[in-house]
């Protein structure tokens, strides 16, 4: 016997669907510029797609920028005695 | 949505860590291999900060296949290590879940007279980027439907905290950086926090 989608209580709730979707358009960058009208949903995810990169690549560049000031650091800059102290507290 | 202030100490405590171990270590990295170990410590703060999700465990377990960071995770996590690479339980099962998320997801798709040529199409796109998110989120290959959605989510509240407490943390050792170079020689400076 089918079970009818109508007919049965799933745990996860169409509206519970729907917020999750909602706080993830407003997540996005450009969702402050559209309109309220509802992005389609391959949009919604191929722009969650592309804010996930662009977040990997911008950890990658401060990555890179940490990696070059801790160059000139050595174990007896005031830096690592900063970074020493804090780790101590 | 911002992630929590715990969030955000515990990040910079786990960051800090790693800094020391990179600094710290008995041989002298090359801008590569700092630049690897950076990374490696942000990764695993912002697991570590955020506690116990799919796509932390997803994160912390795709790290530790590399046999290069092992040694330094076991470093950085000390006895966090073993609990963390302890296999997840799966979580319940939910055999609808999919159906759901595709009808809801559907819903959202304009309706046409051609409404089966559009329906098609827009099934097909969807779930091409559902496969790309899946990629993207750790541990997501494993997760669907509502969960890959709910992991989502959380996944890009915390990567955009990891950045931004990455850049403040930028900041301020150049703040001090130029502090430090502008009030003199490293003795004196060492003199007058004697007298704290």
């Amino acid at each position: 016997m089918p079970i009818e989608m109508s007919s049965r209580r799933s745990r996860i709730t169409d509206e519970e669907i729907n917020e999750l979707i909602s706080k993830l358009q407003s997540l996005l960058p450009e969702s402050r510029r559209r309109s309220t009208s509802r992005a389609s949903a391959s949009k919604l995810l191929k722009e969650t797609c592309s804010y996930i990169r662009s977040l990997h690549r911008e950890v990658d560049d401060l990555s890179d920028r940490l990696s070059d000031l801790m160059s000139t650091m050595d174990s007896n800059s005031p830096q690592a005695e900063i970074i020493r102290s804090i780790l101590r507290s | 949505m911002q992630v929590a202030e715990a969030f955000k100490h515990a990040f910079l405590k786990q960051m800090l860590l790693g800094f020391q171990a990179s600094v710290v270590s008995p041989k002298s990295m090359g801008f590569q291999e700092r630049k690897s170990a950076i990374k490696l410590s942000a990764d695993v703060a912002m697991a570590v900060a955020r506690g116990t999700r799919k796509w932390t465990r997803g994160l912390i377990a795709g790290l530790s296949k590399e046999h290069q960071n092992r040694s330094f995770l076991q470093l950085i996590l000390g006895e966090q290590y073993e609990r963390l690479m302890k296999p997840c339980h799966s979580s319940w099962k939910i055999p609808r879940c999919k159906k759901i998320v595709r009808r809801s997801l559907r819903v959202c798709c304009r309706r046409k007279k051609k409404k089966n040529q559009v329906g098609v199409l827009a099934r097909t796109l969807v779930a091409k980027r559902t496969q790309e998110l899946k990629i993207l989120v750790p541990g997501g290959e494993s997760m669907d439907g509502f969960s890959l959605l709910d992991e989502t989510l959380d996944y890009v509240v915390s990567l955009r905290a990891q950045a931004d407490l990455m850049q403040s943390l930028l900041t301020t050792i150049e703040a001090s950086k130029l502090r430090s170079h502008s009030k003199g020689t490293l003795p004196e400076r060492k003199a007058s926090y004697v007298g704290n």
